[in-house]
Order: structure tokens, then sequence, then C-alpha cells
């Protein structure tokens, strides 16, 4: 074997141990998240800058699926020591997650950082309960109305559309439905639980008090708007009846083409825009006659498992992606609101906003967002609401029948949680 | 060899079987006593409340009538159809071996993807299903949004699904049934009908009581396709035992409820291979 192959092979080795010393050297922080497509090709924009900028920790993010294949992961994954070190969760959702001491009371972090000055107070709300805050905010969003331009146009209804409460809505849709219903197009998607949420709020109530905690689920206001919305589908027969069943279906159908109105989180704006160019219409959520709209989206907790120097590079890097700079790709790229006071000023956004428009609709609608509650039974009530909302919906049972077992039920199962 | 020898040979795969099979059932059992919501470190000892949760709540009964109607419907309609197609396919010609390929095809393909397609196909306003009907001058049918027509849909694709195993199940047996008996029952004058009933029927019975066991367990478990297509709606209509479950533990965080229905899962399926044993037991032969 000639000399040059021995020093070659001597040579590769000492580049092997170098590399896997430089390896061991970096702290590793996985993280999951909900992001694919655009949205998940904006986050890994955000990891790759965070990583060259910081060459000593690598993120290792993983899409999971959606916040409740998260949440059902998650809890798999904490009794078999398999937790990630933070993870993306829903803004009612993790409450059960602080109050089981899984996640990391970021309160310490949080004081000593910069960002809290810089972030939106309806943004750094999201992640208190009681006076720790769990999660820094990361995609927030409201429910914003979207119409596509040239349904309404082919329907009659010129200019603008009048869609600021829900008998303006209501008509709107109708005529739609009456004049475009032989070819398939139906007037508005049957609402997803994020905009009957809002809708709620609109008309002048809640589901779950934030503040208090009271379960407002049979107050006549929900019952009532709970009512509006079920006759859309059984009623009106204005929206599909396969959005209620599957609420993708309703946004799938109103991308194609195939519906007039959606009201939809402002997440979707930018696959919307690709899906209808300049046909896409965006407007606020009604005001019937409230002005309301709740705060959705996630934030990052970090999870207590993890060995406190990952726990450290997981805030880094949760501390920069709601930086300015990672917030505005992130805004540009997706529609979310910008949680961060000086987004805005950043190229990428300025951009965004100058080129996209009604792509700020969603922040013109921040004076009158509001946090939602996050107690540990709004997990339950979430998950119940489906089943009652598609009862009424699909005329299988009255509303207000449904929303007051629906009311008992929850307070029930409040009582039984906590004991 | 050893008296040892064969003990040792067999305790790798009896390790297995009871690290991945037996400890989970009997840590299932323990947890169906405990309260616990997979956070906390304690888990406490409830007793039965767990179990009187379950009997108490509306939602568990109504999902264990829905499971045994889906239960009594698919399984008889499985056997019936897999065997009048192996009876068909039996024959080892070109078309019979294509045509048996094609019948397995959709048990060995990925049921998520089968339930993904089938949920555009059955979509009402958007589906080819409501189309062709259309097509033809017929009304829509809200395929997944009435609770009796979709447990229909639901029977309809895991039957499919399901069918291809059967057959090929069925065709091993009927293949291993002596031909003189055939003959036999043919120089004797028997009828296509009569033949059937008491030479075929009664040697192939060891096959039926395995698919019945097998179809059973399977209806009882059914999870994916509903999970997929309908996530136990509309309205909580086709929300079956192991979907539940799975609401139970996973989405609600109550893993004792969720523990404690998979006991009384495991518990009824024993139970009905128990029945099934005794009603059939004395009609399965193994020999000829």
């Amino acid at each position: 074997m000639s000399r040059s192959l021995h020093i070659s092979i001597a040579a590769s080795f000492v580049a092997l141990a170098a590399s896997t010393i430089a390896a061991q050297a970096q702290t590793t922080v996985s993280f999951w998240h909900s992001f694919n497509n655009r949205a998940g090709e904006a986050l890994e924009e955000i990891i790759a800058n965070y990583e060259a900028a910081n060459p000593d920790v690598d993120i290792q993010g993983e899409y999971v699926g959606n916040y409740n294949d998260i949440v059902a992961r998650l809890q798999a994954a904490i009794p078999a020591n398999r937790a990630p070190a933070a993870v993306i969760l829903e803004v009612t959702r993790y409450g059960l997650f602080a109050d089981g001491g899984v996640l990391v009371d970021l309160t310490p972090y949080f004081e000593a950082d910069p960002l809290k000055d810089v972030l939106y107070d309806y943004a750094r709300e999201i992640g208190v309960i009681g006076d720790k805050n769990y999660t820094v905010p990361f995609n927030s969003s409201t429910p914003i109305l979207y119409y596509n331009k040239d349904i309404f146009a082919r329907a009659g209804i010129e200019g603008e559309p009048d869609l600021g409460t829900f008998d303006e809505i209501l008509k709107a849709a109708q005529t739609i439905t009456e004049t475009l219903g032989s070819e398939g197009i139906t007037g508005i998607a049957a609402p997803g639980q994020f905009a009957r949420w809002g809708l709620v709020m609109a008309n002048g109530s809640d589901l779950i008090d934030s503040m208090t905690g009271e379960i407002l689920l049979d107050d006549p206001k929900t019952i009532e708007a709970y009512e509006w919305m079920a006759s859309l589908v059984d009623e009106h027969k204005v929206a599909s009846a396969d959005g209620v069943t599957e609420e993708d279906n309703g946004r799938d159908a109103f991308l194609a083409g195939k519906v007039g109105i959606m009201m939809n989180s402002t997440g979707n704006y930018v696959g919307a825009r690709e899906a209808l160019g300049d046909n896409l219409g965006v407007l606020p959520m009604p005001c019937n006659p409230d002005c309301s709209v709740p705060i959705g989206g996630a934030g990052i907790g970090i999870l207590a498992s993890a060995p406190q120097d990952v726990q450290d590079a997981a805030y880094d890097f949760v501390s920069y992606a709601a930086s300015a700079e990672a917030n505005a790709i992130w805004f540009a790229a997706t529609g979310y609101l910008p949680i961060n006071k000086n987004s805005a000023e950043q190229p990428v956004a300025a951009e965004a906003l100058a080129n996209q428009p009604g792509i700020d609709v969603a922040i013109k609608s921040l004076p009158y967002a509001h946090g939602r509650a996050r107690t540990p039974v709004v997990t339950w009530m979430r998950t119940t609401e489906y089943d009652v909302w598609q009862a009424m919906a699909l005329g299988q049972t009255p509303v207000e029948a449904a929303m007051t077992k629906f009311a008992e039920d929850t307070r029930a199962e409040e009582a039984r949680i906590s004991n | 060899m050893s008296k040892l020898t064969p003990y040792l040979l067999v305790a790798p795969l009896v390790a297995f079987i009871a690290i991945f099979t037996y400890v989970p059932i009997v840590s299932s059992v323990d947890l169906s006593f405990r309260s616990w919501n997979f956070m906390s470190p304690e888990m406490p000892f409830v007793g039965f409340s767990n179990y009187a949760r379950l009997f108490a709540w509306d939602d568990f009964w109504d999902s264990l009538k829905v499971t045994t109607i889906f239960a009594v419907i698919s399984v008889p309609i499985r056997l019936v159809l897999a065997l009048a197609i192996a009876s068909y396919l039996k024959r080892e010609t070109l078309s019979s071996r294509v045509l048996r390929g094609a019948m397995f095809l959709p048990t060995i393909t990925s049921t998520v993807s089968i339930a993904v397609v089938f949920s555009w196909v059955f979509s009402t306003d958007y589906g080819l299903a409501n189309g062709l009907l259309t097509a033809m001058g017929l009304g829509k049918v809200p395929w997944l949004q009435d609770p009796s027509v979709t447990l229909l849909v639901l029977i309809f694709i895991n039957t499919w699904k399901q069918l291809g195993y059967d057959v090929i199940i069925y065709i091993a047996g009927l293949q291993a049934v002596p031909q003189e008996l055939y003959d036999a029952a043919a120089m004797d004058g028997g009828r296509r009908f009569q033949v059937f009933r008491r030479v075929t029927v009664p040697l192939i019975m060891p096959t039926t009581y395995f698919l019945l066991v097998i179809s059973v367990i399977e209806a009882f478990q059914i999870f994916t396709i509903i999970n997929v297509m309908t996530r136990g709606g509309p309205a909580g209509a086709t929300d079956m035992l192991v979907h539940l479950l799975y609401r139970t533990g996973f989405v609600l965080f109550d893993i004792g409820t969720g523990s404690a229905l998979a006991i009384i899962l495991f518990v009824l399926l024993i139970g009905l291979a128990l029945v099934k044993a005794r009603a059939l037991g004395a009609k399965v032969h193994y020999e000829a």
C-alpha cells in the first residue's frame, strides 16, 4: 500500500473524528410543528437563518400534522420520554400541558428578553395563564371573510359587497346560490370552528368567557349565532353539507372557485391568493352588532423534560422566531398576523403589504381582537363541539336543545376534571 | 441436546410476545383502575369508577350499538359474497388467477389511501357517486351526512377492502375439498345445490369458522376508515368502539376510561369467540 494512501486514510479518520466531535458540540433542539407546503417552507427558511447565525445549535424541525395531531402525539411521547424540546401548541389547548407541569414556565426567560417590549400586547397575552408565561407567540391569526369577486360579479353583485352583518351575508349567499347553483356553485362555505367562534363573538357572546371562565354555550346570543350558522346549511341550503362533516372541504371548494364566501383564518390568505389571484376579495368579519374576533393560531412551548442547555437553546430559537426579521418572513409567506411591532418595517413585509391587497385586513381587525379561554375544559369543549355542530347543521337536533345540553355537559366535565 | 434446549430456543419468541403483547394488556388492566392524563406523575387508584363512568356514558352505549350493527350487517355480507366469488374463482384458469389478484389488491392497499379516495367519491356536492346519480337524472344522496346512509357507506368500503382476503382463504378451503366426494355425490345423483349444501358447506366449515372469528374481530376493531372519513360523525353516528377509545384516551386525555374501554372490548371479543365456539364448534370438522 502506498504511503500516500496511508496518509489519505489517516486524514479521513482525523476528519471523521473532527466532524463527530463538532457534531457532539452542537446543541440539538427537536421542534414539532404543524406547517407544511408554503408555510413549512417559510419555517424552514427561518430555521436556516437561525442556524446560520448560531452554528452551535441544530434545530430539527419536524412536521407532525395539525394541532390535534400534535396534541395526540405529544401525549404518547411524554410517558415514553420521547417528547421534543419545543413544540407548537394551539392557543386554547396548551392549558392542560401547562397545568400538568409539562411546559417550562418561560417567565424568567421572557422578563430578561428585549423581545417582550416589541411584541404586540395581543400576541404576548396568548401565552399567559395566571401570572406565568408558557408559550411565545409564533403564528397568530383572526378569522376574516374571503369572497370570490368573479362569482359575485356573475351573480350580479357589483363592487365591494356589503357583508357586515349576518343578514347581508345570507342575502349575498342566497343570490349566488340561486343564480349560479346550476353550475355547482354555492353561496358560502359552512363556517369552521374558528369562524363559528368568531361569529358567536360578533353576535355579542362567547363560548367560554376568557376572563371568568364562565361557560356561555347556552347564552341566548350564542344560541342565536348557532341558529343562524346552522340555517345556512339546513334551512337556506346556501352552504354545502360537505363542509359540515369535513371543514377542509369548504375551504377547498372556495379555493377551487366553487363557493362565493368563506370565513376562515387569515393564515389561509396566501394560499387563497395563489388559488384565486385578483379574484380574491378580503373583508373583516361581520359586526352583528359587535365587532369582535377571536385570536387564534399557536405559540411555541418548551418542554420541562429537555435538559437545561437544550431549554436555553430552544428559547433562544423561539425568541428569534418571534423577532421582526423572522416574523416578517412568516407574515409575507402566509398571511398570519404580525406579532412583532417592528415586522412591518422589514422590507419583505413592506413588499407584501404593498403588493398583496387584503393582507392587512386582519391587522386592521386587531383593535377588536380578543383572546379566548384556555382553561383545561376547553380541549373537551372544542372536541365535543364538532359533533354538536354537525347535529345542528344537519338538522338532527334543534339548536337550542343541543346547545343547552352541550352547556350542561361542559359544566359537568369541568367539575369532573377539576376534582 | 439438554432438556433446556427447547425452552432456550423458544425463549426469544416468548419474551417478544410477553413484552409486546401481554405486558401492555396487563398494563391496560392496571390503567383502567387509575386516573391519569399522560402528563401527571401520579396515577391515583380509582377502583371501578372508570368502568362506572363508561356504563353511565351515553356515547359508550351509542358506540356499542353502532359497532354491533356494523358487525351484524358487514360480516354475513362479507362471508356470503366471498364464498360465492371463491366458488367461481377456485378454478385454475388464467382469468381466475388474474381476477384473484385483482380481488386481493384492495386488501394490500393502504387503508388511509382508500379512505381518502372514498371521501371524495362520496362527497355530497363534489363527489363522483352523486355526479353519476345527477347525470342519470337522480337526486343527490347525503352519503356522509345521513347517519344511516353513512353507516352503509362504511360497510361497503370495509367489505370492498376485506373481500379479497376472504376470497383467497375460501379458495384455499374449497380447493382442499377432495374431488372424490364431488364425484361420489354426482354418481348418487346429487343436484348442484344439494352438493353445495351437503358436501361443500360442511367441509369448508373450518374456513368459515376462521373467517367468522377474524371478521367479527375486525368489525369490532374498525378504526382507520372511521378516523379518516367521518371522525365518528355525522354527529357521532359512526363513533365506533375503537374510535371512541382513541377519542377518550388521545383527544380527551382520559387514559383511565380509555383503558377501561379497551378491557371491555377485549372481554367482549373473547366472549363472542366463546359463543361462536359453542354455537359452531360441533359443526367444525378438520378432516373430510
